[in-house]
This record gives C-alpha cells, sequence and structure tokens, in this order.
C-alpha cells in the first residue's frame, strides 16, 4: 500500500467493500478496496463512470457505510458511529465540495461560506475575519453580500470550496468539482485549491474523471470495477 | 438559533406566492374564526341578557314551596320590609317586589291562561324594562281605572286593543274563584314568547285587593349592579334569610346554563374544525417545500447540520407563516368586532324566528380581549401540530439520496 509521504496515515480503508441490494439485483460497487491517506494529501480517485468513486469518497465522507471491511477516518472508525456522532464528525472533520456546489440559496456569498463555522460555534468576529479573508483570497470580497443566484457557476464554486475549508476541516472532500465548470474557472478553482492545501496543510480527495484535475494531483488511485487498479504517486 | 431563523425567515419568501397563499389562508382562518366566536357569542349574550333583563333577573326570593303549586297563600313575610331593604343595598341595582298568581283572562270573544303579575310599575320598569317594550299604549301611565299590560300576541289571541276590556279570573287566598275587570293600557313586545303570550302585569294593589291578601309579596326579583357579584350577594342574602328560596338564574332558568354550555361545546368544535383545516393546509405547504428542498437539506445534513437543526429550522419557518399570517388575521377580526359590536347586525329578516326563540332582531357580536390571546396560542400550537410531519420528513431524508435528488 502506497502513501504519498512519510506523514501521518489520516484515512485507513481495510477490505472495504460495498453491495447495493435493489429488489431484484445485487450491485458490488466496492471490492476490497485497501487504501492509506496521508495527510496534506492532493489526491484524485478516478476511473469511468460507475467505477466507485463517488461511493468511496461517500464511505470516507462517513455519509454511506461500506457493506464490509473497515474505514478509518483521523484514527476513528466512522462506521461505528451513530448518525447524530457521525453527522458531528463531519461537521468538525469533513468539508464537502459537490459537483452541484449546493450553496444554500436564501444565504449571501459570505453567510454561506460562515455557515459551517457557525454550526461549530466559532466566535462571531473570528468567523467574519475569516470569511472574508477567504473571499478575499479567491476574489470574491465583492460578491460577499450577493446570494449564489447571481453569481457564476465558477464563482459559486469558489464559495463552496471557501465554505468547505473556513472551519479549518481535516479533510476536504470534492466530489466531480469541476465537472461543471469551463476550462478558465476551473483552472482557477484547481489552482486555489492547491494553494489552500499548501497553505492550510488540509488533505484533499477528489473524485473525478476531469484531466485537469488528474494532471493537478499529487497522487492518482483509479478505481475500475469496484477495484483498485492503480495507485500513482508524483513527485 | 439566529441563523436557523434567518434561513427560515428567507425560505418564507423563497416561493412568494406559495407562502402568500398559506398566509392568506390563515389570516382567512383566523378572522373566520374570530368572527363566529363574536358571532355566537352574541347571540349567546343577547339571548341570556335578553332574558335576565326582561324576564327573569339576576336573582329571585320566594317563600319556600310556593314555586311548587303558585298558591297565592304562600307569601314573603314582610315582602315588602324586605324589598325595601335591599333597595338600599349598593351591590343591588333594581329590585321589584311582585304578587304571582296563575288564572285567566278573558275578552268578549276569547279566553285565555295565563300569570298573573301584580306589580309596582315604577319598581318593575327598573328590573325588566318592560316599559321600553311597549309597542301599543302605556307602561302604566294612564288615567284608565284598573290597568292591565299584557303581550301584544296574547292581544291578538283576545281579539282585543287598547282601553278594551277584560276579565281576570283566578282563585283568592281561600280557594275562591274571584275576578276583576281590567282595561287594556299597553301592549308589550319582548324576546320571551311566555311574556308574549301569556302573561299579565296589573298593579299589586289591584291584584292584592281582589285576592284578599295582607301582605301580596310572593316573589323579589333584583338585579344586580354587576353580575360578577352574584356569587357573592347570593351567599350573603342566603345566610340573612334563611328561611326563604333565593336563587340565582341560573338555577330559576336552567335551560340557560345548559345553552351557554352548548354553545361553548360548540364552539370549541368550530375552532377545531377551523384549525384542524389550517393545519391541513400548512403540512401541504410546508411538505411541499421540503419535497421541494430535498437536495438542499441532504447538503446541509452532509456537511454537518444535525437533524435537531434541520427539524427546528423546518418548525421556525412554519411558525413565521404563521406569524405573519396570525396578527394580521387577528387585527382584521379586531376592527371586524369593533365595528359590528357598534353597528350591529340587521337579523330583521328572519326576526319572526328569532323572537321565538328569545333572540332580539339586532345582534351585536362581542368577544372578549382573552379570546384574542386564546386565538394567539392557537394560532401558535396550529402552526407546531403543521410543521411536525414535514419536519419528521425532512430529517428522516437520507443525505446520499437527496443529494442526487435533481
Amino acid at each position: 500500500m502506497k502513501t504519498l509521504t512519510d506523514k501521518k496515515i489520516v484515512i485507513e480503508t481495510r477490505d472495504i467493500a460495498k453491495v447495493y441490494q435493489d429488489s431484484k439485483i445485487a450491485v458490488q460497487a466496492l471490492k476490497d478496496v485497501d487504501l492509506e491517506i496521508s495527510e496534506g494529501e492532493f489526491t484524485a480517485i478516478v476511473g469511468p463512470s460507475g467505477s466507485g468513486k463517488t461511493t468511496l469518497l461517500n464511505i470516507i465522507g462517513g455519509l454511506d457505510n461500506p457493506s464490509s471491511g473497515t474505514i478509518k477516518v483521523a484514527g476513528r472508525d466512522i462506521s461505528k458511529l451513530k448518525d447524530s456522532e457521525r453527522i458531528d464528525f463531519r461537521l468538525h472533520n469533513i468539508g464537502f465540495v459537490f459537483q452541484q456546489y449546493n450553496l444554500i440559496p436564501v444565504l449571501t456569498a459570505r453567510e454561506n461560506v460562515e455557515f459551517i463555522m457557525l454550526l461549530q460555534k466559532i466566535p462571531v468576529h473570528e468567523m467574519k475575519a475569516r470569511s472574508l479573508h477567504l473571499l478575499e483570497e479567491v476574489g470574491l470580497k465583492d460578491k460577499a453580500n450577493i446570494r449564489p443566484s447571481e453569481l457564476s457557476g465558477g464563482q459559486q464554486q469558489r464559495v463552496a470550496v471557501i465554505r468547505a475549508l473556513a472551519s479549518r476541516p481535516k479533510f476536504i472532500l470534492a466530489d466531480e468539482p469541476t465537472a461543471n465548470l469551463d476550462s478558465a474557472s476551473a483552472a482557477n478553482l484547481l489552482d486555489m485549491m492547491a494553494r489552500m492545501n499548501l497553505e492550510e496543510g488540509m488533505t484533499f480527495i477528489f473524485s473525478t474523471h476531469d484531466q485537469r484535475v488528474i494532471d493537478k494531483a499529487r497522487r492518482v488511485v483509479t478505481l475500475e470495477d469496484g477495484i483498485i487498479k492503480s495507485d500513482e504517486i508524483r513527485s | 438559533m439566529k441563523m436557523l431563523a434567518t434561513i427560515a425567515w428567507r425560505n418564507v419568501w423563497r416561493s412568494r406566492g406559495r407562502s402568500l397563499v398559506v398566509i392568506g389562508s390563515i389570516v382567512v382562518g383566523i378572522w373566520a374564526l374570530i368572527f363566529m366566536l363574536g358571532f355566537m357569542n352574541g347571540f349567546m349574550i343577547s339571548y341570556i341578557n335578553g332574558a335576565i333583563r326582561h324576564e327573569i333577573s339576576h336573582i329571585q326570593i320566594h317563600k319556600v314551596d310556593f314555586k311548587k303549586d303558585h298558591n297565592i297563600g304562600i307569601v314573603i313575610p314582610g315582602g315588602m320590609v324586605l324589598a325595601e331593604s335591599l333597595v338600599s343595598d349598593p351591590r343591588i341595582q333594581a329590585v321589584s317586589s311582585r304578587s304571582v298568581t296563575n288564572g285567566m283572562v278573558s275578552s268578549p270573544r276569547k279566553s285565555s291562561g295565563v300569570r298573573i303579575y301584580g306589580i309596582i310599575p315604577e319598581r318593575e320598569r327598573s328590573v325588566t324594562h318592560h316599559d321600553s317594550l311597549i309597542v301599543e299604549g302605556s307602561y302604566f301611565i294612564t288615567d284608565l281605572k284598573n290597568p292591565i299590560v299584557i303581550g301584544k300576541e296574547l292581544a291578538n289571541t283576545l281579539k282585543v286593543k287598547l282601553n278594551s276590556k277584560v276579565v281576570l279570573t283566578f282563585q283568592d287566598r281561600e280557594n275562591n274563584l274571584v275576578a276583576g275587570a281590567f282595561r287594556v293600557a299597553g301592549m308589550l313586545e319582548t324576546t320571551a314568547p311566555q311574556i308574549n303570550k301569556a302573561t299579565a302585569y296589573i298593579t299589586i294593589e289591584d291584584l292584592t285587593r281582589i285576592a284578599g291578601l295582607k301582605e301580596g309579596v310572593h316573589e323579589i326579583a333584583l338585579l344586580l349592579e354587576n353580575p360578577e357579584s352574584e356569587t357573592v350577594v347570593l351567599p350573603d342574602l342566603r345566610s340573612a334569610h334563611p328561611d326563604l328560596l333565593i336563587e340565582s338564574w341560573r338555577e330559576i332558568a336552567p335551560e340557560l346554563e345548559l345553552f351557554l354550555s352548548m354553545t361553548d361545546s360548540f364552539l370549541w368544535v368550530l375552532i377545531g374544525i377551523i384549525m384542524i383545516a389550517l393545519i391541513f393546509g400548512i403540512i401541504n405547504t410546508m411538505l411541499m417545500a421540503v419535497l421541494e428542498r430535498y437536495r438542499e437539506l441532504g447538503m446541509l445534513m452532509a456537511i454537518g447540520m444535525n437533524k435537531w437543526r434541520i427539524y427546528m429550522m423546518i418548525v421556525i419557518e412554519t411558525i413565521f407563516l404563521s406569524l405573519v399570517g396570525g396578527p394580521v388575521g387577528i387585527f382584521l377580526g379586531l376592527l371586524t368586532m369593533y365595528w359590528l359590536g357598534m353597528q350591529g347586525i340587521d337579523l330583521s329578516a328572519y326576526s319572526e324566528g328569532l323572537r321565538e326563540f328569545g333572540y332580539s332582531s339586532i345582534l351585536y357580536p362581542y368577544i372578549e380581549n382573552s379570546a384574542y390571546v386564546y386565538v394567539a396560542v392557537g394560532v401558535i400550537i396550529t402552526a407546531l401540530l403543521g410543521a411536525l410531519y414535514p419536519a419528521y420528513k425532512a430529517v428522516q431524508l437520507n443525505p446520499i439520496e437527496a443529494l442526487h435528488t435533481v
């Protein structure tokens, strides 16, 4: 099993399998997936549609449970957590970036960025300072009081990314973050995430089949039919 | 909580049209509720006040056993003196001493059974206000010898007019039949059918003279300054006169008490029906809102918003919907009550039927201030009940499935 560096392993899957049982047929989404991810990695999980990328990301993010095997994230077996504990774990450890941005439409860009910090009960002055700093970082300070519907796709995704990392989670899980973006926006977003990864030291994991993301990743794990086919570490 | 409230408030206005429809239905529902409460209350008050003011008064005093057969010999000992002493009680607004017996009234063309009241007109008018209900003639302001005031309906039955002669026949204290001739001085029309059809008023002097009574007070009727003081005045009178039968209007006319409780029950049923309709309207709207935002709710759960917060967000949103509609509905209801309380609702088109049941033809809706508070609390409870199921549906969602909802 490979890791990017000799840094501390923060995600560890052992013989993970996931079977989706329909009323008539069973679909094996993941088979015996063993994966270790170290702190601060910038990893892309790639593969064709239906290869199990999103399923693996959901399991790592505590949104789904494996059918068998163990999953440890930040040293905790999250498959054994109760529903409420898992929500709390996600709140304090994981930042999500979704393909569809999924911003809260009735909140402004700044309020969206502050939302998770608010749930974490971070002091207001600290929260406001952090959100404004991040909005400035991504060039959206002047859009702070604008609602998502008035932002472009690229701008919305930038807000979604800084919302995910505003509370300084240990992990950022991004599911196809560039799928709906044009080339310029995607490049811009990837540069920003790479910079954040270096500056903030968070672990980034992407599920993607976008070559632009793959080119940027420092580790590429390829899934096919639910099995890890290759695990490439780049210098 | 502030952020939840912010999101909830903004969500209310997200589907402006839909929210306005629900708010509108809350406004109309609450207005209708207040109007119905006021209307029914006004109906009830009109009926009971009519009965108290024109018929039974607040308290009546009799000698024990008199009411069994209205025996003319069972008089209140020292009735006149007792009545005079009650006049000086500041809690009592008016006192009327009456002589009462049953008999027959006859005209040249017809006869009819009547209850005959011998009254002191000046005293009686301050208790029953019958002078204000005179439709023909006057209330004992006449030069006629032996004047009698009867109901207009009774006059029609007897086919008599003003100044016509009628004869009253009844038993004296020795149980002998006695009779006296009277001239019709006035005709009245009340909301009480038995007064209109079967009651005759003469002066107490005439009645006691014909019946051969020395002391002729069978009944003392009291009108209180403040109806609420009945609970104090009644025990005081009872302890001061243990040998007399002293009854409140509730005991004299238990059907009024029954009517009160029936109306109360009916109102609760009405409130229940309106509230249930509102609850279903709210459930429908909020359920639509939840299903529409399935993906968003899934995202909130995914990023770490716990189920309690999501539940509360839906509940707060529902309360906001009601808090916008509720005060508007209450305010409109208040205005309507204020206006109708002064103008009254003219039900004269139905006055014949209403009079048969003892109602006045002008109805003044009335609602106590506390009822507005109950309505406001009811709105909040309705909102909370209406929020339960949509909020439950929201927290039951699976974030992964929700996130894949288009």
